[in-house]
């Protein structure tokens, strides 16, 4: 009976033996794959949505409380603040992000000695630990005796408080994640520029079009699939900042002074592990979840205008 | 007469006899706390957060295998510190503690009130052990429930005095602090360490709650921070701003460098600073004197924390972290049998070998032996020993910790808040986890 299911399901990839032996290895070759997934990514949304709607402190029972959670979202003036926070932090280090991505992307894109060895050196901070990175930046950001600080000495800023100024601590946070996005951006943006046809700057150069016009009307609109992609994905990653908050702010202000560096996902951190209050924490996931979800649609709609897919139009 | 000096004769060898045949439990060599064998071995998990005490520990479980039940097994697991927590809180979600582990007393109400822990008065009873060989500071914060019973077991004791600089002091050429130093005393040496054209601190105290300003809040006659019953939120209370206020003036003067200039606002930090030889005396931990031994370059010594003109007291911070077992236990008679085995005479030997940490048990032979653990250091480690008598146990519990530990700190010391906004501030925060546990 079992073995007649299976056929039937193998069926559904091909009517020949070959094909279903075929259809079997590929299943049985991405399933150690799936389960994995399964287990330790789908179990624990599934889960996050069932606590979301729980009052549970991870000791004693979880107690069902309905959307009590959600309510007492949106009237808890931290989750505001993280919001902001959050939405402050998208809005400072993604538009910087993507276009110092695209500028060292096109630097690199051409021939330069040693290109090879910079691209590297860009995209090493993309395989560093973004922990360990934040430790040497929290060092860089040190008043007095780090290297900004005696960077600005002779302005008489060597013991700004970057670090624990309320109103200084997401310039940090945002130069971290910058620092770190860029060489994942720089790549995608290389891939894009190596897909345009050389063919095209060709003719624009003997129809005698600047630099800047080869750049505005051949390299943009044709990179603009990219450029969408690393703008989504930027987007995504501007809203789970975590780790630099964690460590910039783990030896003073612990999300910044007076929740000032607290964004969503350190928010629910310590909604989670330092108050023990998993339901709320899931709450915030969830809700954490649905504005990225809404942010991303909103941007697969607005790309219409200005996504540019040469296979569509030809 | 002769009648009178036979009745003498027999009522001395009375009194002869009943000495005798009490003598075995007064016996010179009985131990402070005796271990016990166990009924029936098995197989126990233990968990440990220090790198250090796991190798201890370890050596001590594998003594009490040998001596005292043979043929079971303990696995003893180190998870550091800053993950240590956020494991037990989601093992004992899932019901998966481990049979023994490491408890410290501000986390303790916590796990005892959600039904997590074994309660081992019973144990305690049985070996006949009385829980008040521990001084009240070590034991008291673990007691819980209507009887008070004590639910660990406590490993060890750790409190604060004052390191200091001896090359900064004599380049000063002032005079080195005494136990009889007063505030003003402090404040004086510290105005007269301080140079600000080499870079160079007077003083480093106010850092987080054991290591730093609530030693002087106690010390001017206040519980810091909450009352032990957990009620009331005494920042407010005027010893307190008093004492903050100090501290405060210190800093203002620019005697103490700030919160970010020093990189952290933790007892850890302030050390490390002070190692680097920018500050002069720094609040620090009996656990700080290993690596003070063999680490810190310049010569330096110790001295009890100065005493508050207002009551004439040094009182210094004291904790005590303890072993427990898990209320879900399969084997908690076995347990309950290791953890007496970790805290009796011959448990705790290993303890006062490694040095470090000074053994909980008050056998004198092993508060001795802890202190002559640094070698033949000539420093004056019994600072610490003293420091003990007249000590102030750990009363705040983990949901106010980060309140009281940095933004308190940092908005005092480091963002220039005046002492009355941010203690008032501190308190807001604080209340709503009041009369909780």
């Amino acid at each position: 009976m079992r073995v007649f299911a299976l056929n039937h399901f193998l069926n559904l990839f091909g009517h020949t033996p070959l094909a279903r032996r075929r259809a079997l290895w590929g299943i049985a070759l991405i399933l150690p794959n799936t389960l994995g997934l399964f287990f330790f990514f789908g179990l624990p949304i599934l889960a996050s949505f069932f606590t979301s709607l729980q009052d549970w402190n991870g000791l004693k029972p979880a107690k069902f409380v309905g959307l009590e959670n959600f309510a007492r979202l949106f009237t808890d003036s931290n989750f505001w603040q993280a919001f902001g926070n959050t939405l402050k932090l998208m809005v400072f280090s993604v538009p910087i992000g993507v276009v110092l991505a695209l500028g060292v992307a096109i630097l690199l894109n051409q021939r330069l000695p040693g290109r090879n060895i910079f691209r590297t050196l860009y995209f090493l901070p993309v395989v560093t630990s973004t922990v360990a990175a934040s430790v040497v930046w929290t060092w860089i950001f040190q008043p007095r005796y780090g290297l900004i600080g005696n960077l600005l000495a002779p302005l008489g800023l060597r013991d700004l408080q970057w670090l624990t100024r309320p109103d200084l601590i997401l310039i940090p946070v945002a130069v971290v994640t910058i620092w770190q996005r860029l060489g994942f951006d720089m790549v995608l943006f290389l891939a894009g520029l190596q897909t345009i046809p050389r063919i095209l700057y060709e003719a624009a150069i003997i129809d005698g079009a600047t630099r800047w016009q080869r750049f505005r009307s051949i390299t943009l609109p044709l990179l603009s699939p990219t450029t969408f992609l690393v703008f989504v994905l930027s987007i995504i990653n501007a809203f789970q900042i975590f780790d630099q908050v964690y460590v910039m702010t783990s030896r003073t202000t612990l999300g910044g002074a007076g929740g000032s560096a607290t964004t969503l996902a350190y928010l629910l951190y310590k909604s989670g592990f330092t108050n023990s209050e998993f339901g709320y924490a899931s709450a915030i996931a969830l809700v954490l979840f649905f504005v990225i979800l809404g942010f991303t649609v909103f941007q697969l709609r607005l790309q219409r205008r200005w996504v540019y897919y040469e296979s569509r139009e030809s | 007469m002769y009648k009178k000096r036979h009745l003498i004769l027999l009522v001395i060898a009375g009194l002869l006899f009943s000495t005798f045949t009490a003598a075995p439990s007064h016996a010179q060599d009985k131990p402070t706390i005796a271990a016990a064998k166990c009924a029936a071995p098995g197989t126990l998990t233990m968990w440990v957060w220090d790198e250090v005490w796991q190798k201890t520990i370890k050596k001590s479980v594998d003594a009490w295998v040998k001596e005292y039940c043979p043929g079971a097994t303990v696995d003893v697991q180190q998870h550091p510190f800053d993950q240590y927590w956020d494991l037990a809180k989601t093992s004992a979600a899932s019901g998966d503690l481990p049979d023994v582990f490491n408890m410290s007393q501000d986390r303790f109400l916590e796990y005892a009130s959600n039904g997590a822990l074994l309660d081992l008065q019973p144990y305690w009873d049985k070996a006949a052990i009385k829980t008040d060989v521990w001084g009240s500071g070590l034991v008291n914060p673990y007691r819980y429930g209507d009887k008070n019973d004590l639910y660990a077991g406590p490993v060890n004791w750790d409190t604060v005095a004052l390191y200091y600089n001896k090359d900064l002091f004599d380049a000063a050429k002032v005079a080195y602090p005494t136990a009889a130093w007063t505030w003003d005393d402090f404040a004086k040496a510290a105005a007269a360490l301080t140079d600000s054209a080499k870079d160079q601190f007077g003083a480093l105290t106010y850092m987080e709650y054991q290591g730093g300003y609530a030693n002087w809040i106690a010390s001017n006659g206040v519980t810091p921070i909450v009352d032990a019953k957990h009620t009331q939120c005494t920042l407010t209370d005027p010893a307190s701003l008093e004492a903050l206020n100090y501290l405060k003036g210190l800093q203002d003067k620019g005697y103490m460098p700030k919160v970010s200039i020093v990189g952290g606002s933790s007892a850890d930090d302030a050390f490390n600073f002070w190692s680097s030889g920018k500050v002069a005396m720094v609040s620090g931990g009996s656990w700080k004197l290993p690596d003070a031994v063999s680490k810190v370059k310049f010569n330096w010594d110790i001295v009890q924390l100065p005493r508050s003109p207002k009551t004439g007291k040094s009182h210094a911070i004291l904790h005590a972290v303890g072993y427990v077992a898990s209320a879900k236990t399969k084997n908690p008679d076995l347990a309950a049998n290791l953890l007496q085995f970790l805290v009796s005479d011959e448990g705790q030997k290993y303890f006062a070998d490694a040095g470090g940490v000074a053994p909980a048990n008050p056998a004198p032979a092993l508060q001795k032996e802890w202190a002559d653990s640094f070698g033949n250091s000539g420093k004056n480690i019994q600072a610490f020993v003293d420091a003990t008598k007249d000590s102030q146990g750990v009363t705040p519990f983990g949901e106010i910790w980060n309140t009281m530990n940095t933004d308190l700190v940092v908005n005092i010391f480091d963002l220039g808040m005046s002492v009355e906004d941010a203690t008032k501030k501190a308190c807001d925060a604080i209340v709503p986890f009041l009369n909780k546990h």
